[in-house]
């Protein structure tokens, strides 16, 4: 977790490696078998040119950093924005990061502001948006 | 499955899909962390239980076979920690329905509840089809 809070502090990256593997294990996890993601003679014939990585895999990962810094005031407190900007094929690898914008009060509980983004080896951006995080409350 | 009690073209805001319940058990938790290569930290990652929101969602809309649905975009609130072992209910309902150009947008709301009933997670997503 985070040991300092505040407004331009960068979040830990998180970097990974896509692979038709991984995306199975995902579409076996979830439950989502969209060809596109996991049929790749169907994918091939899209205009995708062969399967994509699901969305909420890439989201997964923004999870992963978001929890890492903040842990259960994310899990139970955390709320985000994103938008899907390319798609992911496997080969790609993908490094996240984020930082906290800013620390707002409103009455007695702090929140951090953070934007993310997810972007593919030749820096195209896959996933970009904000979270808010519930830190503290003088209650609790 | 897909609700066979409405076509794509006849959805409209307000419809609700029927409900989903999954156990997200140890097995359950165990095969997600390693389809997203993580370690785990002794609850459920609250993306496992949107995936299971989202497959819900992508089962019940009934698509045209052969048609490719973007995820364009998703809201997330975490509202409650959830210990392995819970047996959740997802809640898919459409908020909006938009036709721009060739293109069609469903925007889709998601509610998540535990066996208390109470709510563990919401949501939006925001899925571009063609018209």
């Amino acid at each position: 977790m985070l040991t300092e809070i505040q407004q331009g502090k960068a979040l830990n990256s998180v970097v990974k490696h896509i692979t038709q593997e991984k995306i199975n294990l995902y579409a076996e996890a979830s439950g989502d078998f969209n060809p596109i993601h996991v049929d790749e003679s169907f994918a091939a014939q899209t205009p995708f040119g062969g399967t994509i990585a699901h969305g909420m895999l890439n989201l997964a990962y923004i999870s992963e950093m978001m929890t890492s810094a903040f842990g259960r005031s994310w899990v139970s407190g955390g709320k985000l924005r994103a938008k899907f900007k390319e798609s992911v094929r496997p080969g790609d690898t993908l490094t996240i990061t984020g930082k906290i914008d800013c620390i707002e009060q409103e009455s007695d509980v702090s929140y951090a502001n953070c934007s993310f983004e997810c972007r593919n080896q030749r820096g195209e951006t896959i996933v970009a948006g904000e979270a808010i995080v519930k830190l503290s409350s003088g209650k609790e | 499955m897909p609700d066979k009690t409405v076509s794509y073209e006849e959805l409209a805001a307000g419809h609700k899909f029927p409900p989903a319940t999954y156990e997200l058990n140890a097995s359950f938790v165990s095969k997600y962390l390693r389809a997203v290569d993580s370690s785990g930290d002794g609850f459920v990652p609250p993306l496992a239980i949107t995936a299971c929101a989202i497959a819900t969602m992508t089962k019940s809309i009934p698509l045209p076979p052969g048609t490719i649905a973007i995820h364009a975009s998703q809201e997330l609130e975490f509202l409650k920690l959830v210990p392995i072992g819970t047996t959740i209910e997802c809640h898919i309902g459409v908020t909006q329905k938009i036709a721009r150009g060739k293109m069609s947008m469903l925007i889709l709301g998601i509610e998540v509840f535990d066996k208390g009933k109470e709510k563990v997670q919401s949501g939006r997503a925001t899925i571009a089809l063609p018209a």
